[in-house]
């Protein structure tokens, strides 16, 4: 009959040994949030086990991604280029509007779907969704701030403190905690509910012109731009002159090399009725715009991609059927969730109260 | 009963298990070595922002010079190539602890110690970093991700662009544009060494497998060829002045 004595005592050391070093963690103790990946969709190629996802942690990017502290006058936050109800761009702006009146050197561009972006920026120059919010902060026609300021800043605001606290378990604030905090929230942005994706689905169906454009899609511009992102996130040089006083040579200045003068990332068509204008530089005003430059006014020179280097053979009635089909690819539950809009704004998932009452 | 005894063994041999954990592996003895860093144009000691010659005479006054050393190894006298735990170290001029760095090395007789002579290409794909590799230490490009491997900065009248200066941010960690450097310094003189003290010569920069003049090339600052001739010629910066 001693054995009973001897497990009950063995237990219970076990027990206490168990507690004992749990007990560091036990005031840390972040909500995990999971990451679906939409059905049918391939593995994000974002590293996830480097940044776990908590409640925390995006509710302190979101915080951050709003913030006009991060810019050198307080004007300019992240969220003041990247617009909620443009897919995430600077909405009916060629370029956007940066510190002391500036103009930005490229067209932003809606930002969804970044989990599966292996590099950013047009000329892809940038390797790593952390590191991303670096080049705005810094660059003088931007937010032109310091990454020293904004930290000495968040510094003296107690609500971040606690914020970083409960998203990395202590109150240190530095640039990794940042830029993992505003990946998290960043990450969050995923656009998979358009017409397109709920047909794909079985959900619905497309209206005859939608499925007309749909087939002349797949014919004439998947190559580029690749389902389910409508991007196969390569640099193509499309035939677009650079402007004299820009001369941005696009992906040559990252590469050094050449033959990557005047490419471009192929842009994503998801949201596209709502991210005009278009091109790197926003020279595109609108949709025909476009569809005129490939069939008719590009200017191709040896680095030219072959597949439209004799210009893509687009008929009017054809350019009508592509437009129904592109419609399709707005999400406008994406544009109005209110996960994603500035903190305060989201009135806890209720109808906005009305003010007239 | 008999279950319950199976039981009681079972959980005593986890529990002693795990006491014996960490203790497994013998430790080889290791020693402290001290390499202490003195920064030279020709015969002079650098002082930021005093005038100097280099060695094409052209006169130059540095303002910033730092570099990343990382990724130690130790060779014994057998040829036998010890890895260090990765660490790296921004050495700068214009603080000296950093121009110290201590390392712990195995106690055994080393003929050659090696590092490199910038970033390795996994810490310049890896996202955020902290300590000497952290984004704010003004070694780090925004727009074409990637750290600067060794950066020296100042003015010369030979300079050529608006204010004299002259501007060297080497960099660039892809393939054919690395600009990381292998460094080997020879340690036989006295192979159970615990301080060495190594130079590093700026006039390397400027001449030494090819020619870099002020007046012809005063600013290197994206990945390209011009930074591949730089990080070639001040690959050869380092020499070993004495060894304890």
């Amino acid at each position: 009959m001693k054995f009973p004595g001897t497990i009950l005592t063995t237990c219970c050391i076990i027990i206490i040994g168990t507690g004992w070093i749990t007990i560091d963690n036990r005031y840390f103790r972040p909500t995990p949030v999971k990451f679906t990946v939409p059905k049918g969709w391939p593995k994000p190629v974002y590293d996830f086990s480097k940044n776990s996802l908590t409640a925390e942690g995006i509710a302190l990017g979101r915080k951050l991604f709003y913030d006009g502290r991060l810019s050198r006058d307080g004007n300019f936050s992240c969220g003041s280029c990247h617009q909620q109800f443009g897919a995430f761009n600077t909405y009916d702006h060629n370029l956007s509007h940066g510190f002391n009146n500036s103009l930005t050197n490229r067209n932003a561009p809606g930002l969804f779907n970044l989990a599966w972006q292996r590099e950013f920026m047009w000329d892809g120059g940038i390797n790593h969704l952390d590191l991303q919010p670096m080049a705005p902060i810094t660059a003088e026609n931007e937010m032109a701030e310091t990454i020293d300021n904004v930290i000495s800043k968040l510094r003296t605001d107690a609500v971040y403190s606690k914020m970083f606290k409960a998203a990395f378990g202590d109150e240190t604030i530095n640039y990794m905690r940042m830029g993992k905090a505003m990946s998290q929230f960043l990450l969050q942005l995923v656009s998979s509910n358009s017409k397109y994706d709920k047909v794909m689905r079985g959900e619905a169906t497309f209206i005859l012109p939608e499925q007309l454009g749909y087939e002349i899609f797949q014919k004439k511009c998947a190559a580029c731009h690749a389902e389910p992102f409508f991007t196969d996130f390569s640099y193509r040089n499309t035939g677009m002159t650079a402007d004299p006083i820009g001369n941005d040579i696009g992906r040559m200045k990252i590469t050094g090399n050449r033959n990557d003068s005047l490419k471009f990332r192929v842009p994503s068509l998801r949201n596209v009725a709502i991210t005009f204008p278009y091109g790197h530089d926003g020279r595109f005003f609108s949709l025909s715009n476009v569809f005129e430059h490939y069939r008719k006014n590009m200017v191709a020179d040896a680095n030219t991609d072959s597949l439209v280097r004799k210009k893509l053979v687009l008929s009017n009635y054809e350019i009508g059927q592509l437009t129904a089909f592109l419609y399709a690819l707005t999400d406008s539950a994406f544009l109005k969730d209110a996960r994603f809009a500035a903190p305060g704004y989201d009135n806890k998932g209720k109808p906005p109260s009305d003010i007239h009452q | 009963m008999k279950a319950t005894i199976v039981f009681a063994f079972f959980l005593f041999i986890a529990a002693s298990g795990i006491c014996f954990t960490g203790k497994q592996g013998k430790k080889l003895p290791k020693r402290q070595l001290q390499l202490i860093f003195t920064h030279m144009i020709g015969k002079e000691h650098l002082v930021l922002g005093n005038t100097f010659t280099n060695i094409f005479g052209e006169n130059i006054i540095v303002q910033k010079f730092k570099y990343y050393i990382s990724n130690f190894s130790v060779t014994d006298n057998t040829g036998k190539i010890t890895r260090l735990p990765p660490k790296y170290f921004l050495v700068d001029e214009t603080d000296s602890l950093s121009k110290i760095i201590s390392l712990v090395v195995p106690d055994i007789a080393i003929s050659k110690i090696s590092f490199l002579l910038g970033v390795d290409s996994i810490r310049n794909v890896s996202g955020i970093q902290t300590g000497a590799l952290d984004p704010l230490k003004g070694m780090f490009w925004t727009w074409n991700s990637g750290y600067i491997m060794a950066k020296l900065e100042g003015s010369s009248t030979s300079s050529t662009i608006a204010g004299h200066y002259f501007a060297y941010h080497i960099g660039g960690f892809k393939h054919p544009m690395n600009t990381v450097r292998i460094i080997d310094l020879d340690v036989s003189q006295n192979n159970r060494c615990i301080e060495m003290n190594i130079s590093a010569d700026i006039n390397q920069w400027f001449k030494s497998k090819s020619v870099c003049k002020i007046s012809e090339t005063p600013v290197c600052h994206s990945p390209g060829a011009l930074a591949m001739k730089i990080a070639d010629n001040y690959s050869t910066m380092f020499s070993v002045n004495s060894v304890h």
